[in-house]
């Protein structure tokens, strides 16, 4: 393994071509293996989007094992699936019902695809009622394939694998604002960010307790019936009075604010850092996962760049004077190539920090990139193959 | 007679405090949790203000009590949520929150305390009793539906003192499920939990601030 450059974050070519695809290998054949019940399909756009995510999906990690950069690519499958996602699922509502908003029938029916984001909001009405307060299905119905057990089931085993890095390699909302962050050149409100990040990465704690409680209280899941900024590019109640028109105002305004305009002002995912309940909730499991981000401090020279690329304010002077990242670190890797030092490490739990800090990229990698691959890579499928469907030759 | 009628009555109330406990909790749970963050570390003083608490609400049960007995054996249909005095106590429910959350009013005695800044990171302000009882009071008071179960119980009685009787024995059985929140007093007080205290005793009211108007308005309009 060549050393990397003490000028540059990476050298152009990190690892030798047969290297990167002899440990691209694993990621191809799970690829195939992912990817190979497309084709029992009958439908030539199915099988050519399944071709195309899982040749995107290993060439993008390929990439990653060639030149050791993490961001950069992982930011190119997430924006793709950040954009795609809601393309894809408007178009089969649209193909489906005709319209975006959720019919009150579907709504008294149970009848709603489960969403992964409730999932703290149903806990205590389940503990205390034995309820589950989401209009859906607890298991898969022909109409509603996406049922609340299969969502938790699969929340709860990537969760295992990923712990907070769910939240950069898996949740479909996260990529729209890391694209949106991404088109800006210049950062802006770098000030506000600095004077007042430590407090609004508090946020997100707060709303997740409100949520919670307020769950309980009312009896609803008060996120999606209220809070939830994707619900404007998914789906949401039919407005048909002054309190769903509320509703609706308040999800375009959140999208708007947080996903879009300070995302494309600040570079940082803003929703993700300053908002999100379920992103606070998923940090509690770094607690339990076994793969963190570390800080030489024999290398670190204090030059603050980890703190300016982390994308969500999850790095503090103390935290790096500490040698950790904050409790809301979703690994993405922004802090470990933005260092020119080769201070950031990666590091797997109960070894010494910084020895062999590539084993623990690559074993933190071959498990993000798996479960990314099986649930992102799904989604982009689908959607690429929706694409194709409406090309306008066909 | 009358008095095994009315322990039948009190065994009543105190089955009906238990069993709807959970409810009870999970109505006056959001006030009592971040109100309790926001206090310093202690189990002394978490226990004093969590019975203060509960015995303002307790006086807000009676106050319901000696209404709903006064009113009649039937509670009318605008008691049940629609009712300006409801939608009021919702406001000022929120009023309580927001003055909990920016550390005022404080006692003048007290010497260099923390700004007041809703977002204010550093030590929580000193304990104020009579946050607890106005709180405490004002959660009483609020309508939920095992209150409104036990208001229209304790109106059929046929005396005040049963009527008042009856919450009294509904109250200690849903008092039992506040308890928990004395654990309180064990969690440590950073400044990052007392802050996240405050900024949900925030969104609570404003969420309080949003019901109330509604309910205000609602009333404005329809009547």
């Amino acid at each position: 393994m060549a050393s990397r450059s003490s000028t540059l974050a990476r050298p152009v070519a990190f690892r030798s071509v047969g290297r990167s695809i002899l440990l691209t290998l694993p990621i191809a054949l799970w690829s195939l293996l992912m990817f190979t019940p497309s084709f029992q399909h009958a439908g030539r756009d199915t099988h050519i989007g399944a071709v195309v995510v899982m040749l995107f999906m290993t060439g993008l990690f390929f990439l990653m094992m060639r030149t050791g950069e993490t961001y950069r690519w992982r930011r190119i499958f997430f924006v793709a699936l950040g954009f795609l996602f809601p393309f894809g699922f408007i178009a089969a509502l649209v193909a489906e019902r005709g319209t975006m908003s959720i019919p009150i029938s579907r709504m008294v029916s149970g009848d709603t695809p489960f969403c992964f984001m409730v999932t703290p909001g149903i806990i205590l009405p389940a503990a205390f009622a034995h309820t589950i307060i989401f209009p859906g299905s607890i298991l898969p119905t022909a109409s509603n394939p996406h049922s609340i057990a299969i969502m938790i089931g699969l929340w709860f085993a990537l969760t295992l694998v990923l712990g907070k890095a769910w939240c950069s390699y898996a949740c479909f909302f996260g990529g729209i604002e890391e694209g949106f962050a991404a088109i800006a050149k210049r950062r802006r409100l770098h000030r506000f960010i600095v004077r007042f990040g430590p407090r609004l990465r508090l946020v997100p704690w707060a709303i997740l307790v409100f949520v919670v409680l307020g769950s309980a209280a009312l009896f609803e899941p008060v996120y999606c019936m209220w809070l939830c900024p994707f619900k404007a590019v998914t789906e949401f109640p039919a407005v048909r009075n002054v309190e769903t028109a509320i509703q609706m105002g308040i999800f375009v305004a959140l999208f708007v604010g947080l996903v879009v305009v300070l995302p494309f002002l600040t570079k940082k995912r803003t929703q993700c850092g300053f908002f999100c309940p379920f992103g606070a909730f998923q940090s509690l499991f770094n607690k339990i996962h076994l793969f963190e981000i570390r800080f030489n401090r024999e290398k670190c020279v204090d030059c603050t760049l980890c703190q300016t690329s982390c994308p969500t304010v999850a790095l503090s002077a103390e935290s790096i004077r500490e040698g950790k990242t904050l409790l809301n670190c979703m690994k993405c890797g922004a802090c470990v190539d933005a260092c020119k030092k080769d201070a950031a490490v990666w590091h797997l739990k109960g070894t010494p920090v910084a020895v062999k800090p590539e084993r623990a990229r690559l074993l933190f990698l071959y498990g993000a990139w798996a479960m990314a691959t099986m649930f992102g890579g799904s989604i982009l499928a689908n959607s690429v193959a929706t694409m194709l469907h409406w090309l306008p030759w066909k | 007679m009358a008095a095994l009628s009315l322990s039948a009555s009190a065994g009543e109330a105190l089955v009906l405090g238990l069993a709807t406990g959970p409810v009870c909790l999970a109505s006056c749970g959001p006030v009592v949790l971040p109100w309790m963050l926001v206090q310093p570390q202690g189990m002394r003083l978490h226990t004093r203000q969590l019975f203060l608490f509960l015995a303002a609400r307790l006086a807000g049960y009676l106050v319901f009590a000696t209404a709903v007995w006064l009113v009649g054996s039937s509670i009318p249909h605008a008691w049940t949520g629609r009712s300006w005095l409801f939608g009021g106590i919702e406001v000022l429910l929120a009023a309580g929150l927001v003055a909990y959350a920016a550390g005022w009013p404080r006692r003048r005695s007290t010497p260099a305390q923390p700004s007041s800044r809703l977002v204010q990171i550093g030590e929580a302000p000193r304990p104020l009793l009579s946050g607890a009882l106005a709180l405490g009071f004002l959660t009483g008071i609020n309508l939920c539906p095992p209150f409104l179960v036990a208001g229209i119980r304790a109106a059929q009685l046929p005396h005040l003192s049963a009527s008042l009787l009856f919450f009294l024995f509904f109250f200690a059985g849903t008092a039992v499920w506040f308890l928990p929140f004395l654990s309180l007093g064990f969690v440590r007080r950073t400044p990052a939990v007392v802050t996240v205290a405050r900024m949900v005793a925030v969104l609570l009211a404003c969420w309080y601030m949003f019901s109330g108007v509604s309910i205000l308005i609602e009333r404005a309009i329809y009547g």
